[in-house]
């Protein structure tokens, strides 16, 4: 791949480049609002002010893929973003939701993120960026990462048309992964040469560490369980909307029959001998699960949004792993790469229809 | 709902079958006088294709003991590959309902028009098995 060298400082003159010599119309950018991170949509390059400050924080409040989903025209945008927002990204392109052609996706190295509640809380602790060994020490002061950080295998920026990668100090490496990435930056007119940014040792260990914090999450195993963990669930559809990958415009659980009011509920009364109030939170979820069971990048917005708090990252990307581990397949890692259940193999998966 | 004495209990079953085959099938079964056990009731889909794992999910919450599907061997799907795509869908679907304990009440199986035999056999095997598995733990349930 092509790339170069950078400072901290220098990727303020980047992102305004792409700005200045038109290689994007606008730029979806973290920004910070006193100890708090979120984002924003901007035309003017004079808006970005030292972005390394911020596009490094470990702050997460919403997938930007969901903030850019459902708008992209014509214009041109670039969405500076962790990895797993990036992979969102790629699998509404996928999904047909965005254009590749109009998004310029520049995946930011990611440590893990703490939600942005406990973010703005502990800032003066926190500061501008992380690393494994000072999470370690947050930790001990009772700051958590959020659950689905921990049990994220790529966090490591690997996808998208560019990748900001954080080398030691305040040094960055600036890399084209696609033809539109590379065209990008010689527009900029930088000074690119052969990069080899090979750090697989690192993504294993990465992994390693995801795989064993995944294990040691409560297993839900049987229908009580999952019952008992959504009996909280208010079925405000909260996680629905902020999931990127949950993209129908009409859902089936906001029409009558997945909705049900009124004399409908009574009948499912009269069916069953009682249901459940709030309607529904065991087919919306299960079915939601199955709905995103191929695409669900393990973003973790569905639980930051839950005004119950529920930990659904132990419902939705831990079974959504095991569904995309049948089709051996990493969402957002290959926008070449068609969606599972868009394709199929003739002889496959025999074994998994009555065992 | 859920009252009966063990030994006397006697599943519901929910099965989907696709129009040119498993549907036949069961016509098959019956003009051929084949004896099966009463308790699956079908709905008939145009195509494997046509399976929607909410429509399984819908009957297993509202407390039926087991569910099937059934269509054309991959390969002769009458729409050439609608039985591939929902043998993925199963697939996915089977491993979500594994890590909640209800894979075993959903089976899915390939039986073509002229397999009348085969489809009074795969009720037979299949009612056993339910009935081995007892009532469903969602029967009763107030969800």
């Amino acid at each position: 791949m092509k790339g170069i060298e950078q400072k901290y400082d220098d990727l303020e003159g980047l992102l305004k480049g792409l700005l200045e010599r038109g290689v994007v119309d606008c730029a979806v950018i973290p920004r910070r609002a006193g100890k708090a991170v979120s984002y924003m949509l901007v035309t003017d390059p004079a808006n970005i002010e030292s972005p390394a400050s911020v596009i490094f924080a470990p702050s997460f409040s919403v997938n930007a893929a969901n903030l850019v989903k459902g708008w992209t025209i014509k214009e041109k945008v670039a969405i500076v973003a962790k990895p797993c927002e990036i992979r969102a990204a790629i699998e509404l392109i996928k999904l047909k939701q965005m254009d590749k052609e109009s998004l310029l996706l520049i995946a930011v190295d990611c440590a893990g993120a703490y939600t942005n509640q406990v973010y703005r809380e502990n800032y003066t602790e926190i500061g501008d960026e992380v690393d494994s060994a000072k999470i370690k020490e947050l930790e001990g002061k009772g700051i958590k990462l959020r659950e689905s950080c921990t049990i994220c295998a790529n966090k490591l920026a690997d996808v998208g048309d560019i990748i900001i990668a954080k080398g030691a100090g305040e040094n960055v490496t600036v890399a084209a992964l696609t033809a539109m990435g590379e065209e990008a930056l010689t527009t900029l007119e930088l000074p690119l040469e052969d990069k080899d940014l090979e750090r697989q040792a690192e993504k294993e260990k990465i992994a390693s560490e995801a795989k064993s914090n995944l294990e040691a999450l409560p297993q839900m195993g049987s229908m009580d369980a999952l019952e008992e963990f959504l009996q909280d669930c208010i079925v405000c559809k909260n996680c629905r909307d902020m999931c990127p990958v949950c993209y129908c415009k009409e859902c089936f659980f906001d029409q009558p029959l997945g909705d049900p009011v009124g004399g409908d509920l009574l009948n499912l009364a009269e069916l069953r001998g009682a249901i459940g109030l709030p309607a529904s939170q065991l087919f919306y979820h299960l079915t939601r699960v199955y709905h995103v069971s191929a695409t669900c990048v393990g973003c973790g917005a569905c639980e930051d949004a839950c005004p119950k708090d529920i930990p659904l990252t132990r419902f939705y990307p831990v079974t959504t792993q095991k569904v995309q581990e049948m089709f051996d397949y990493v969402p957002g890692k290959d926008v070449e790469e068609p969606l599972p259940f868009t394709t199929y193999e003739e002889d496959e998966l025999e074994d998994r229809l009555s065992e | 709902m859920g009252e009966e004495i063990e030994g006397d209990f006697e599943p519901k079953i929910v099965g989907f079958t696709c129009n040119w085959c498993t549907y036949a099938a069961a016509d098959l079964a019956g003009t051929s006088r084949k004896k099966y056990p009463p308790n699956s009731r079908i709905i008939r889909l145009m195509c494997s294709g046509r399976l929607d794992p909410m429509f399984v999910l819908k009957v297993l919450l509202n407390g039926a003991d087991g569910a099937f599907f059934s269509g054309c061997h991959p390969g002769e799907c009458h729409y050439i590959k609608g039985n591939f795509f929902a043998r993925r869908r199963i697939a996915a679907f089977r491993t979500i309902l594994k890590q909640f304990g209800l894979d075993s009440r959903f089976k899915s199986y390939w039986i073509s028009a002229s397999e009348g035999e085969k489809f009074a056999n795969t009720m037979k095997t299949l009612t056993e098995d339910i009935k081995e598995q007892g009532p469903s733990p969602l029967r009763g349930k107030i969800l």
